[in-house]
């Protein structure tokens, strides 16, 4: 089972990186992807595509900025988030507004696995861990 | 009034000024102490991680898309999809005097139920060894208070000296005796008020043993006045994995805190092939590549890594370790008894033979070494017991011999005789360290020939009677061998005298 996955892995591992071009995941690549597991005899096609899946949304996060906002956020405001993400990772950023009342007032914004915390909620956990 | 204000508002001020920036991932899996996790893209190699609930975590596998950490602290909270975060920091451990008297765990926090520790400083766990330049070679003694170690197997500060033997042959025993014998001469320099005096603080760092045990040398320590000038790490076999895998480089990170800064330090490794067990079961957990006895490939690594950690610097203090190995059946040709003599500057090995025929310590002479010991034997010990080592495996070997046949020469009989006398000599009960200037007695009336005419049976009573008559009659002449730590004409023939005054008393 776990020599059967370690394949899986690494044919899905291959299959992403030819789904990459110029650093960014091509759609057209992805459907030749799916369109070859479906007609070949791919040993394990579940275990092989839920790996690539998880390759691909791995690639895709980096490129959305998931803006949690408490209250209202402008459309300036995500604009700004969007130019300044992608100055900073030298990439295309799209931002994507999602209100979370939990975090009491101000954002907090993922790209990827980074999360720039800037919330009510975040600075007071922060406070409480530090006294 | 209006300070106090000002500072809390420029903390308000500066925590709402900035967006933090924190690398996060999510468990992927969590199992035995090990979680795989997603993300985590900028972690470094042992870097701590922190899970919800205050668990943390140290990166060891770091992979094309995952990572693998250990978990330090409950487990039992943590699911799949809980979020991890990087700290950018080295996992820390308190040091300093402050934890002398202390039982603290593998992240340093304290087990002992006497409150926090007022430590200042924090050292990092795992820590490069220092270099070629800054090391001094061994040349000051470290006194065991074993009459077989300290005259045959002699250690020096900053020495590596593995303490080998089948389980219940005496390991601990030795290295506790070791402990106190050092708390006895610290209290003896510390009085004297000589400024040259250089105390020796004990780390006794247990790697999965039984609470019960550690209880009792915790006890042990405390009845013998040691626990004042010792630390014990305590990473007993109920804890998890990592932490008994953590707990001798927290011990280490410890001691060389006292090194740095100019001060000696004794290390206790208890022991190290538990050590390597622990470290075996989170590699197979981690599915790191397993080699000989299923170890991981580093296994070696694991250990000298530790082990050189343990040195004397030039112009600063010393860090000298006793690490302990249990071998299966006297087997000292396995994986990591092998690996462990290999780094050490010598051994003393334990036999169950002589355990059991009442030789205790069980010092096997001919297996047991000291590579560098030797240049930090005072010149008394020297003078007494130079020749102890070769009379004493000469006789295992003639005692072995003499088994097959009766008639032996007048040469060989008064060699085993000979022999015998010091086998009985050298039997010291558990938690009794002597004071070399002692010894040096012991062994001074024993070449002398003082006991030749004793019944074997009865010297272990004649040599507590000397012992007795020594320290209640002939205090100033112990603290003369003690400051002078080597005999001369005057200091002999005062020896000598003071052994026929005993003589005379005893045969009386």
């Amino acid at each position: 089972m776990a020599s059967h996955a370690k394949v899986a892995q690494k044919f899905a591992r291959q299959l992403f990186a030819m789904s990459v071009v110029d650093g960014t995941v091509s759609a057209d690549r992805v459907a030749g992807v799916l369109e070859y597991v479906e007609k070949h005899n791919v040993p394990n096609p579940v275990m092989v595509l839920k790996a690539y899946e998880r390759l691909v949304s791995i690639e895709l996060a980096k490129g959305v900025a998931v803006v949690e906002h408490a209250g209202e956020i402008s459309a300036a405001t995500l604009a700004a988030i969007e130019s300044a993400m992608s100055k900073k990772y030298g990439r295309a950023v799209k931002a994507r507004a999602e209100s979370n009342p939990a975090l009491l007032a101000g954002m907090r914004v993922h790209v990827g696995d980074d999360t720039y915390e800037s919330s009510v909620a975040g600075q007071l956990a922060a406070l409480g861990a530090s006294v | 009034m209006s300070t106090v204000l000002e500072q809390i508002e420029q903390q308000i001020a500066k925590l709402s000024s900035k967006a933090v920036k924190k690398n996060t991932g999510n468990i992927r899996t969590v199992a035995d102490g090990v979680a795989k996790i997603d993300g985590l893209s900028d972690v470094m190699y042992n870097e701590m991680v922190q899970f919800p609930g205050g668990a943390i975590g140290i990166a060891l596998n770091l992979e094309e898309d995952e990572v693998g950490c250990v978990i330090l602290g409950d487990v039992s909270q943590l699911k799949e999809g809980d979020e991890v975060t990087t700290t950018g920091k080295l996992l820390s451990v308190p040091v300093g005097k402050a934890l002398l008297g202390r039982t603290v765990d593998a992240l340093g926090q304290p087990v002992d139920g006497k409150g926090p520790i007022d430590s200042k400083e924090t050292y990092p766990v795992e820590k490069i060894a220092p270099g070629i330049i800054v090391r001094k070679s061994v040349s000051q003694p470290l006194f065991t208070g074993i009459m077989a170690i300290d005259s045959m197997i002699p250690i020096g500060r900053g020495q590596r000296e593995l303490i080998i033997g089948d389980r219940g042959t005496g390991k601990t025993t030795i290295t506790i005796d070791t402990i106190i014998n050092q708390a006895k001469i610290n209290k003896v320099g510390l009085a004297s008020g000589d400024k040259n005096f250089r105390p020796v603080y004990s780390i006794y760092v247990a790697i999965g043993q039984k609470n019960s045990n550690v209880v009792r040398t915790i006890s042990a320590l405390e009845a013998a006045g040691a626990l004042e000038f010792t630390v014990i790490v305590a990473a007993p076999a109920g804890d998890n994995p990592a932490n008994q895998y953590l707990a001798p480089y927290s011990g280490a990170a410890i001691g060389e805190w006292f090194m740095e800064n100019g001060m000696d330090a004794l290390i206790v490794y208890d022991d190290l092939s538990k050590h390597a067990v622990a470290y075996r079961q989170i590699s197979l957990i981690l599915k790191r590549p397993s080699g000989r006895e299923a170890y991981p490939g580093d296994v070696f690594y694991l250990h000298s890594r530790l082990l050189e950690r343990a040195a004397r610097l030039d112009g600063k203090g010393s860090l000298t370790a006793l690490p302990i190995i249990e071998t299966l059946a006297g087997d000292v040709s396995a994986y990591i008894p092998t690996n462990v003599i290999s780094i050490t500057d010598g051994q003393i090995f334990l036999e169950t033979d002589l355990f059991n025929q009442g030789i205790r310590p069980a010092v096997s002479v001919g297996l047991s070494v000291s590579r560098v010991g030797s240049a930090a034997q005072i010149k008394a010990t020297k003078q007494v017991g130079g020749k102890l080592k070769g009379e004493l495996a000469q006789f295992r070997e003639l005692a072995a011999f003499a088994q097959f046949g009766s008639d032996l020469d007048a040469k060989t009989k008064a060699q085993l005789d000979r022999g015998s006398r010091i086998v009985e000599l050298f039997k010291q009960p558990a938690f009794a360290p002597l004071p070399i200037e002692l010894q040096v007695a012991v062994l001074f009336a024993m070449q002398k020939g003082f006991f030749d005419p004793v019944d074997i049976k009865k010297i272990a009573d004649a040599a507590a009677s000397l012992k007795a008559f020594f320290t209640t009659r002939k205090d100033p002449l112990l603290a003369e061998v003690r400051t002078k730590a080597a005999l001369d004409k005057d200091l002999e023939a005062k020896l000598l005298a003071a052994c026929e005054e005993w003589k005379s008393s005893y045969a009386a």
